[in-house]
């Protein structure tokens, strides 16, 4: 996977660039709201945002395991959740690792991983980012 | 004040000869009869359809039925708000009327969803959430695991909610799942989301309904019209973090239809909702005030929910059984609510009901909902 870095990511501009990658968001200095994708404008004020570090841990608020058909190119089983992040006040959608997929429980504690993981809407592979267990 | 004076329904399931304009002429010709009037009093068109510009590129098609049922000139709009389509136009025809633009007015939802590959439902396909792997049942499966975990709601009580859809639809000709399961059956199902098996999900439909509404004057001589007693339409909230378990857009929708009917939750008699999962039939008695935050399943456990019930919920089979064709489901909701207040239900019917509850949702953002319909309806 040592060129992994060159297939694109599923969607620009949420992750740092680096080995420990962390989500970028966007905030709002005076309304204190946090926004995941970034958006330029905070939904309360109008006014304009700031990009955010949401940091890269979290822990499980709730957490399924999709066992149909996965879209994407995804595996199958794959699990999703909804993490709360550690470094910011935000409630995030979230692929979990397939490796550990039907193993997640609420409460658990995990960390953002990046890599090569199904399709994207153009059909070419792409990287996704995902919470695996905290090593 | 708006009343419903005419239904039409055909029944729902695999129609692969029929288009989304024949169906829906069927729906209409049926809802005209049943309304006894012409084509010709029709004032406005409020047609709902969802995917048909996705599947077959097809847009505008509302034109494409008032023209072939000859209903020139006539003011057309088409509608899409994801599973609200349907009563989203109902929404809008009620408003026109409601401002005197017209005095009888045409509400139709047509879909076609049987085709090979339809996959799974998402909320958009470049939204971030889809593109990670957010398809719709996982959206409720998310809620009904925090749910077990906050109230201790347990798979049989969720399971409970298909095999009274089921019984319910034994009764109900147009519905498409018409056999008895057993919650033993339910749960040994395959698994689609945990703790969802197939049956805890709406199977997709072809279908088609239709509502004439009409202004109160026009309705007069109507002795089977039906009032409308308060229609809302609403947006999430889209905050967060956002409440898995106690969903505020839920919440809020059904108290402004409350509000606006002048009514309380022991006012109803029976309720059509929006049970695209068995644990979303369940978050929607605790909005509607049928039971308190946490308890919804022991409500179905009860039986409280069940025709003979407290408040019979899905007396129609709901989405679970009866079947989901987009945006006709909101309307089919209309339509089963209104023969219930009729006493036109047959063995189906709520003994002595007099008013009656239809809910919608729609869509998926940012854990909240995209669109919330409740209409309160009377005698």
């Amino acid at each position: 996977m040592s060129h992994s870095n060159d297939i694109p990511l599923v969607f620009e501009g949420i992750l740092t660039s680096g080995p420990k990658a962390h989500f970028l968001g966007s905030h709002c200095p005076s309304c204190d709201v946090y926004q995941f994708p970034a958006q330029e404008i905070c939904p309360e004020c109008l006014g304009e945002t700031q990009e955010a570090d949401m940091g890269r841990r979290a822990t499980i608020h709730s957490v399924t395991t999709i066992r149909t058909r996965a879209p994407l190119g995804l595996p199958s089983p794959y699990s999703v959740a909804y993490v709360d992040m550690e470094e910011v006040p935000y409630r995030m959608f979230a692929l979990l690792d397939p490796k550990e997929a039907g193993n997640y429980h609420i409460g658990q504690e995990v960390e953002l991983s990046v890599g090569p993981l199904g399709v994207n809407n153009d059909n070419q592979p792409c990287r996704r980012p995902y919470f695996s267990p905290r090593s | 004040m708006v009343a419903i004076i005419g239904t039409g329904i055909i029944p729902f399931g695999r129609h692969l000869e029929r288009s989304i304009v024949s169906m829906a002429m069927e729906a209409t010709r049926a809802a005209l009869d049943d309304a006894e009037i012409s084509k010709d009093v029709i004032g406005a068109c409020y047609f709902a359809n969802a995917l048909g510009g996705m599947l077959f590129g097809d847009t505008t098609i509302g034109q494409n039925l008032t023209a072939a049922l000859g209903m020139k000139k006539i003011p057309v709009v088409n509608v899409e708000n994801a599973c609200t389509s349907g009563s989203t136009a109902y929404y809008l025809a009620r408003n026109a009327i409601l401002a005197g633009e017209c005095e009888v007015a045409l509400v139709v939802g047509s879909e076609k969803m049987c085709v090979p590959d339809f996959g799974l439902i998402n909320s958009g396909a470049t939204e971030l959430d889809t593109l990670l792997g957010m398809v719709t049942p996982a959206g409720f499966a998310l809620r009904a695991q925090r749910h077990m975990h906050d109230y201790g709601t347990t798979p049989e009580q969720m399971a409970m909610v298909a095999a009274k859809s089921r019984a319910h639809a034994v009764l109900n000709p147009i519905a498409q799942f018409r056999k008895i399961e057993t919650v033993e059956q339910i749960l040994a199902g395959p698994m689609i989301a945990d703790p969802f098996t197939r049956s805890q999900c709406c199977p997709i439909a072809d279908g088609a309904a239709a509502l004439i509404l009409a202004s109160d004057a026009f309705a007069e001589k109507y002795a089977r019209a039906i009032t409308i007693k308060s229609a809302v339409l609403t947006s999430g909230f889209y905050d967060n973090p956002t409440d898995l378990v106690h969903w505020q857009s839920d919440y809020y929708a059904v108290g402004l239809a409350y509000e606006k009917a002048g009514i309380g939750a022991d006012d109803i008699d029976v309720v059509e909702c929006h049970d695209a999962f068995t644990l979303s039939e369940i978050l929607h008695y605790e909005a509607l005030g049928l039971c308190e935050e946490g308890q919804g399943g022991d409500f179905v456990a009860g039986g409280h929910a069940s025709l003979g019930g407290s408040t019979p919920v899905n007396v129609s089979g709901g989405l679970l059984s009866r079947g989901h064709p987009i945006s006709a489901t909101g309307i089919a909701q209309i339509v089963e609510l209104v023969t219930q207040l009729r006493h036109e239900a047959g063995q189906r019917q709520v003994e002595g009901c007099q008013t009656a509850l239809a809910h919608c949702m729609g869509g998926d953002k940012m854990g909240d909902t995209k669109s919330c319909t409740v209409t309160v309806l009377s005698k």
